[in-house]
C-alpha cells in the first residue's frame, strides 16, 4: 500500500510541474515573439497598477505604476477561455468534435510517464524513483503515444466538417507519419548507442560527466531528432496543420472556448514533452557537471539541484523552439515532404548504418 | 536535407510567346549547396532574431495617463479614418442637403437617408435629411462618403475606439452623428480632430 502512496510523489511532481508551467510558457512565448519583432508584448494585466490583477479584485486603484505587467495575462486568458460560450457548430459531428481536444491533450501527458526527472531519493527510509513508470520499452512507449496525438488533430479536423479544418487534419496526419519514420530511425541509432530501450538506463549511461552525454556521441541523430521534434509538435517551420495564412486556423478553426484552450495546452505540453525527451536522450537527463562532487558535499539535497538541472535543460529546449518559431518562415507543403522523405530519412538511415558499424564490437 | 528546390518556380510560357515588351519576373535566385543545407541559413536567421531581442522597441506604450505626451497617448495621424460625424451650417442645422451622393458612393451600403423638404425658416436650401443613419458595423471606413459629399457635410473623425455593448448602439442616427460633432466643437470648422481629449482627438503634430 505504502508503495502506491509513494508513487504519488513523482506523479504529482511531473504532472503538477507540467500543468503549472504551461501558462507561464504561453506568457513567455508571447513575450519572446514580441521582443524578436521589436515589440513590447503583453504588459498590462499585472499584479498591481492600472489593469492589475489585485486592483481588479480590490476595485480601487492602488498605484499608478504597473508591477509585473503582463505576467497575469495567461490568467486573464484562462478566465476568458473558461467563461466563454462553448459553441459547437451545427454542421459538426458532435461526439468526435468534443472528444478531439481530449485526444490532443492526453498523449503529450502520457509521454511524460517514462521520463526520469531526477535520481532516486530516499525519503523516510523509502526509496522513491523520480519517474512515474520505468517501462522497459520506454522509447517505444513515447513513439506510440506521440503518434496518438495525430488522432486528436485529425479527429478535430474531420469532425469540424469544414474545409479548412479537414485540410489541416489531413496535413497533420501526413506530416506526422512522414516525420515519425525519420524519428523512428533516428531513435534506432540512439538505442544502439545506449544498448537499452529504457530511458532510465540511458540517463544512467550519461552520468559520467559532460563527455558522456548523447549529444557528442550521436550528433547527427541529435540534429535530426530536434528537427523531427519540431515537426511532431507542429511548430514552425512545420506548422502546416495550423497555417493561419491559408487555412485560417487549420484543424482548430471551428473550435473556441476551452476546447480550443485544450488544443493550445496540448501543444505546449507536447513542447515540454519533446524537451524532456531530448534532455533524457541527448542532454544527460538530470545530470550536470559536478554532480558527484555536490552529492558528496550536500548529500541527498543534490536531488533538488538535479531536478533544477533537468527543468533548466527542458526550458532551454522549449525556449529554443520558440526562438526558432519566430525566426523561420513556414515550409511549403511539397518542401516539407521533400525534406522529410528525401532529406531526413536517407540521412537518418546513413546515420543508422554508421552507428551500427561503430557499435558492432559491442554486440555479443 | 537538400532536395527541396528541384521543382522550378514560375516557368510560365516561354519568352517568345509573351507580348512584346513584357518580361517574366525573375524567379528565385539559384541556391548554393550551402544554402540548400538549410542549417547554416537557419543559424544566420536565429542570430538575426536574437539581435532583435535587445533592440529598441517600436511600441509606443500609450497607457493613456498623459494626454499631452505623444509617447504616452496614441493619436492617429492626419487622414486616419475613424467614426463619422455630420457637420452643421451657420444656423446650427445639419449641413447635409440630402442629395444621397454619399449613400450612392458607399460600397458597404450602410448609409440610410430619408429626405424631407426643409422647414420654411431654413432658407439656405430645400431639402434636409429627416433620417440619417450609418450602420457603423457594416461600414468599412473607406471614406468614400466624405469624398462624395458635394457640400462637405459628412466627414470621418479620427475616433478609433469603436466599441459598444450592443449592435443597435452601433447604428448612429442623425442626432448622434451631429451630437458627436457638437461635442467635438467641429461643426463649422474644417478641423476634424477632437480637441476635447476623447481618444484620437488631439490634432496630430507633424513632427511626431
Ligand atoms: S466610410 Fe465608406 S463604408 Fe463607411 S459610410 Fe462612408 S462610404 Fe460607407
Ligand atoms: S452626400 Fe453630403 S449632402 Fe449628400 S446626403 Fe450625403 S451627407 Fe448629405
Amino acid at each position: 500500500m505504502a508503495d502506491y502512496l509513494w508513487k504519488l510523489l513523482p506523479i504529482l511532481l511531473v504532472f503538477g510541474g507540467v500543468l503549472g508551467i504551461v501558462p507561464f510558457l504561453v506568457f513567455l512565448e508571447r513575450k519572446i515573439c514580441a521582443y524578436i519583432q521589436d515589440r513590447v508584448g503583453p504588459n498590462r494585466v499585472g499584479l498591481l497598477g492600472p489593469d492589475g490583477f489585485l486592483e481588479a479584485v480590490v476595485g480601487v486603484p492602488i498605484t499608478k505604476k504597473r508591477i509585473l505587467g503582463g505576467f497575469f495575462q495567461p490568467l486573464a486568458d484562462a478566465i476568458k477561455l473558461i467563461t466563454k460560450e462553448d459553441f459547437i457548430p451545427s454542421h459538426a459531428e458532435k461526439f468526435l468534435f468534443t472528444m478531439a481536444p481530449f485526444f490532443a491533450l492526453l498523449p503529450p501527458f502520457l509521454a511524460f510517464i517514462v521520463i526520469p526527472v531526477g535520481p532516486d531519493v530516499t525519503l523516510f527510509g523509502q526509496s522513491v524513483m523520480l519517474q512515474v513508470a520505468d517501462l522497459n520499452v520506454g522509447v517505444l512507449w513515447i513513439l506510440a503515444v506521440a503518434s496518438l496525438s495525430a488522432y486528436g488533430v485529425a479527429m478535430g479536423g474531420w469532425a469540424s466538417n469544414s474545409k479548412y479544418s479537414l485540410l489541416g487534419g489531413i496535413r497533420a496526419t501526413a506530416q506526422m507519419i512522414s516525420y515519425e519514420v525519420a524519428m523512428g530511425i533516428v531513435l534506432l541509432s540512439v538505442l544502439m548507442h545506449y544498448d537499452s530501450v529504457s530511458l532510465r538506463d540511458m540517463v544512467g549511461v550519461q552520468s559520467a560527466g559532460l563527455g558522456s552525454w548523447g549529444l557528442w556521441h550521436q550528433p547527427v541523430a541529435f540534429i535530426l531528432f530536434v528537427i523531427c521534434a519540431f515537426a511532431e509538435n507542429n511548430r514552425l517551420p512545420f506548422d502546416l496543420p495550423e497555417c493561419e495564412a491559408e487555412l485560417v486556423g487549420g484543424y482548430h478553426t471551428e473550435y473556441n472556448s476551452m476546447k480550443f484552450g485544450m488544443f493550445f495546452q496540448g501543444e505546449y505540453i507536447a513542447m515540454l514533452g519533446m524537451g524532456a525527451l531530448t534532455t533524457a536522450l541527448f542532454l544527460g537527463g538530470w545530470h550536470f557537471p559536478g554532480y558527484a562532487w555536490l552529492k558528496e558535499t550536500i548529500g541527498a539535497w543534490v536531488t533538488v539541484f538535479a531536478l533544477a538541472a533537468f527543468a533548466a535543460k527542458v526550458m532551454a529546449f522549449v525556449l529554443f523552439q520558440m526562438w526558432v518559431r519566430w525566426t523561420l518562415p513556414r515550409f511549403r507543403y511539397d518542401q516539407l515532404m521533400n525534406l522529410g522523405w528525401k532529406g531526413m530519412i536517407p540521412i537518418a538511415l546513413l546515420n543508422l548504418i554508421v552507428t551500427a558499424w561503430i557499435n558492432l564490437p559491442k554486440g555479443t | 536535407m537538400s532536395a527541396a528546390h528541384d521543382e522550378g518556380h514560375g516557368h510560365g510560357p516561354a519568352a517568345a510567346e509573351l507580348p512584346p515588351g513584357v518580361k517574366l519576373a525573375p524567379g528565385d535566385p539559384e541556391q548554393t549547396w550551402v544554402e540548400k543545407l538549410y542549417l547554416p541559413e537557419v543559424a544566420r536567421g536565429l542570430n538575426n532574431t536574437f539581435k532583435h531581442i535587445f533592440r529598441k522597441k517600436f511600441t509606443i506604450d500609450y497607457d493613456q495617463t498623459d494626454r499631452d505626451n505623444p509617447a504616452k497617448f496614441h493619436r492617429p495621424r492626419e487622414g486616419y479614418r475613424g467614426e463619422h460625424y455630420l457637420k452643421k451650417d451657420e444656423d446650427g442645422h445639419v449641413k447635409c442637403v440630402a442629395c444621397f451622393m454619399c449613400a450612392a458612393a458607399c460600397p458597404a451600403e450602410c448609409i440610410h437617408i430619408e429626405a424631407e423638404a426643409t422647414p420654411t425658416d431654413w432658407n439656405n436650401r430645400e431639402r434636409y435629411p429627416r433620417r440619417f443613419e450609418i450602420d457603423m458595423l457594416r461600414c468599412i471606413y473607406c471614406g468614400m462618403c466624405e469624398e462624395a459629399c458635394p457640400v462637405d457635410a459628412i466627414a470621418l473623425s479620427t475616433t478609433y475606439n469603436l466599441v459598444a455593448d450592443t449592435r443597435e448602439a452601433k447604428v448612429y442616427d442623425r442626432d448622434k452623428l451631429m451630437k458627436t460633432g457638437e461635442d467635438l466643437g467641429i461643426s463649422l470648422s474644417k478641423h476634424k480632430y477632437r480637441p476635447d481629449g476623447v481618444p484620437g482627438a488631439v490634432p496630430h503634430k507633424k513632427a511626431h
